[in-house]
């Protein structure tokens, strides 16, 4: 009976243990890992700290954080000229709570940034100080007519399912909460997945695998920046606040190229195909890369190995904002298919590519 | 030592974990659960058939026919209630794949509504292959790209013909091994959402809660001492309908009209609740639903049961099924009990676990009454 009792307390032990203390999950290293850890991030334009928290705690260490106000955080090495500076945004799109209603459903700030009627019958997740609370986009009212009119609502509802304002308010919602559609990692193959903010998680992800990557010791004779922004989607706003800080020469902003690899899209431009690399996306809709300049990447990229694209498509980004005052806008990408979808897709050999091509230039672009 | 004591003991604890889940009682949300992660397209209802049946306890007698139906039997003697439901959802399966790897999509059933197509856009989707579920996402604008006029043309909503689901895949050969064959159903991914109140939303939650529930009220009827024949039905292609003779006419019910010729039936189907327009409420209790108002004997017990345990029902009026209509075409004494479905038919469901929780035990009721109504 004794073995019997071991026997049982062995068993009991051990489900106790896989229970009570798993094992810790390994230090996420690859742009791809980090990539699947901070797309699913709130963070919203304004609201990204979150995500600057966990850019901060993934940082060699060693590197001296900054930041400003706005909560844009850089890293410097280096000295001299000439004075590189990568960035990536941290933001999404996204809603705040506007209101509750006396029915207890929430309306919703802003417009999302999305094809309207995407965000119809969709769930969404209300950030709290509570924690986050589920809830349902209220779908246009005629629905099952047949003369249904366009869901393009003036304002934007969610049903929570509580039954009065009270109702909703103790669940912890209160006007300014962020609200993100309800995310969920789709993998479509091995190395593609789709999901919402891989613009520009994947850039975040792809510049801090680089940063991870670098002998930072090694870097002389010229200054590396590298940064993460805020408020970029509602207009360029935290990489504008970092031009009182910071003066590049060089900046190469990492986000995403909006590509028409897409069953939908003319191909007449946009069309970097999923898989086959990095992008520079030398013209977008707020600056024209100096072709000299990209040949000089095209080099380097072709010395180390790395694919990559250059292509035009439509976009702003956030280096623009640097060069009135003298850089050039570089911007690096990988092709982001369905743009500012809930189903944003990206190729782990586009992510993998980018990344190294941030370090190489990091480490010799002159 | 006593190893064959110990081997004995551990026999027994893998035996508790084997027992069917409703047998145990379980929690009806985790069965709603369960069910909402399996697809059921019209047509391709086997996995959910599987499911269903895995829930029920050797006390029933469990039949398929060769459509996918179920008929489960509790007690014995002529059977005096039928309860049906649906095994089937609305969705779609692979017509067809692009030279570059996309899938595209047709439907059997016609759609529940004009716009129900519009909802696969920028939406993920489940393809069910032999192998198993893949993942797919259906192609959408990227917003950029987009021009203000073709913009407007998407908002008054779109057709199958700009539907392509992206599954990852580069050619026709790719979609061949993952598995994907032409006719594989597709359906919305499922997300359970969990709302205030003990509400569920999620895609085709209303017939995965209906299915549900007819799981559990089947079992509580097997389950009771005295318990008089009754057939508990999961009705494959019940979203299909005959052709000829101008109404339609669901065929799955109509396979088991003609199977059973039932005398007395009660349909458990779901209804487009709070729509602004004086339709029944989420979270107020099934719907009694008559085509056409008569105080038939299974309404009064009905109505009786639920006075007695305290559960509102709510009642409409009017409208079309065609699950009652071949009921409705015999002596049956037929009749609707529906669970109140908010945002019916759109990718967000959603119903009410305490209108899940009182169709189970209206049900079961019923059941444990059988032809003695």
């Amino acid at each position: 009976m004794k073995r019997l009792a071991a026997l049982l307390l062995l068993i009991s032990s051990t489900f106790f243990l896989a229970q009570a203390a798993p094992a810790p999950a390994a230090e996420p290293a690859s742009a791809w890992e980090l990539l699947r850890q901070i797309v699913m991030i709130p963070g919203i334009s304004g609201q990204e700290g979150k995500v600057i928290d966990f850019i901060r705690h993934h940082l060699p260490s060693g590197l001296r954080p900054q930041g400003d106000a706005k909560n844009d955080i850089w890293f410097t090495a280096g000295e001299g000229r000439p004075h590189l500076l990568f960035v990536a945004h941290a933001d999404e799109l996204g809603f705040t709570v506007a209101e509750v209603t006396s029915q207890g459903t929430v309306k919703l700030k802003g417009r999302g940034g999305f094809l309207p009627q995407a965000c119809e019958a969709r769930p969404f997740v209300i950030h709290t100080v509570k924690g986050p609370v589920e809830g349902v986009m209220v779908p246009r009212a005629d629905l099952y007519s047949e003369a249904a009119q366009p869901f393009a609502p003036e304002t934007y509802e969610l049903d929570v399912g509580a039954a009065s304002d009270k109702e909703a308010l103790d669940l912890g919602i209160n006007p300014g909460d962020q609200v993100i559609f309800k995310k969920a990692i789709i993998d479509l193959a091995p190395g593609i997945l789709a999901t919402r903010a891989v613009d520009d998680r994947a850039g975040c992800a792809a510049l801090l695998a680089a940063a991870r990557d670098i002998d930072w010791s090694r870097i002389a004779g010229r200054t590396i920046t590298f940064a993460w922004s805020v408020e970029e989607e509602t207009g360029l706003h935290g990489a504008r606040a970092m031009t009182s800080s910071l003066s590049p020469d060089y900046v190469f902003a990492i986000d995403t190229f909006v590509s028409s690899d897409s069953p939908l899209e003319n191909k007449r431009f946009g069309f970097a195909r999923l898989g086959q690399g990095a992008v520079l996306r030398a013209v977008d809709s707020s600056n024209i890369t100096p072709r000299s300049e990209l040949r000089k990447i095209f080099q380097l990229a072709e010395n180390k190995g790395i694919p990559v694209q250059a292509r035009s498509s439509r976009g702003g980004n956030d280096g623009s904002v640097f060069v009135a005052a003298g850089a050039v806008d570089i911007p690096l990408s990988w092709p982001g298919v369905y743009a500012h979808s809930f189903i944003e897709k990206i190729d782990k050999r586009d992510l993998d590519a980018l990344s190294s091509l941030i370090k190489i230039l990091a480490e010799e672009f002159r | 030592m006593n190893i064959k004591r110990a081997s004995a003991f551990l026999l027994f604890l893998s035996g508790l974990t084997a027992v069917p889940l409703l047998a145990a009682e379980a929690d009806l949300k985790a069965h709603i659960r369960t069910l909402s992660a399996i697809p059921a397209v019209t047509g391709s209802e086997d996995r959910m058939a599987v499911k269903i049946r895995e829930m029920l306890s050797g006390r029933l007698n469990v039949e398929t026919d060769n459509l996918g139906s179920i008929y489960a039997r509790s007690g014995k003697g002529e059977p005096g209630l039928s309860v049906l439901a649906p095994l089937d959802e609305f969705g779609w399966f692979v017509s067809g794949v692009t030279a570059d790897g996309y899938l595209r999509l047709d439907r059997a059933a016609a759609p529940p509504h004009a716009l129900f197509d519009s909802f696969l856009m920028g939406h993920a989707v489940v393809i069910s292959t032999r192998s198993g579920l893949q993942n797919g996402v259906v192609a959408q604008p990227a917003m950029h790209l987009l021009t203000r006029e073709r913009r407007d043309e998407l908002q008054k909503g779109i057709s199958l013909d700009l539907v392509y689901v992206d599954v990852g895949a580069r050619s026709e050969e790719e979609v061949k091994d993952k598995g994907i064959e032409h006719l594989d159903a597709v359906s919305f991914r499922p997300d359970l959402v969990t709302l205030a109140n003990d509400l569920l939303s999620g895609p085709g939650l209303g017939h995965k809660a209906i299915c549900a529930a007819l799981a559990m009220a089947a079992e509580k009827t097997a389950a009771a001492r005295t318990t008089p024949a009754a057939y508990f039905i999961w009705m494959a292609q019940s979203r299909f309908n005959l052709r000829g003779g101008g109404a339609r006419v669901s065929l799955g019910a109509t396979r088991a009209q003609m199977r059973l010729k039932p005398k007395t039936v009660l349909l458990l189907e779901i209804l487009a609740a709070d729509r602004g327009d004086g339709t029944p409420s989420v979270g107020k209790g099934p719907v009694v639903w008559e085509p056409q108002e008569k105080l038939s004997r299974l309404r009064a017990a009905l109505e009786k049961m639920a006075g007695e345990r305290g559960i509102a029902l709510q009642h409409q009026t009017g409208g079309e099924s065609p699950l009652l209509r071949p009921f409705l075409a015999t002596e049956s004494d037929a009749l609707i009990l529906a669970l109140p479905v908010k945002f019916n038919q759109t990718p967000s469901e959603v119903v009410s676990l305490r209108d899940v929780q009182s169709l189970v035990e209206l049900v079961a009721d019923l059941g444990q009454k059988g032809g003695d109504l």
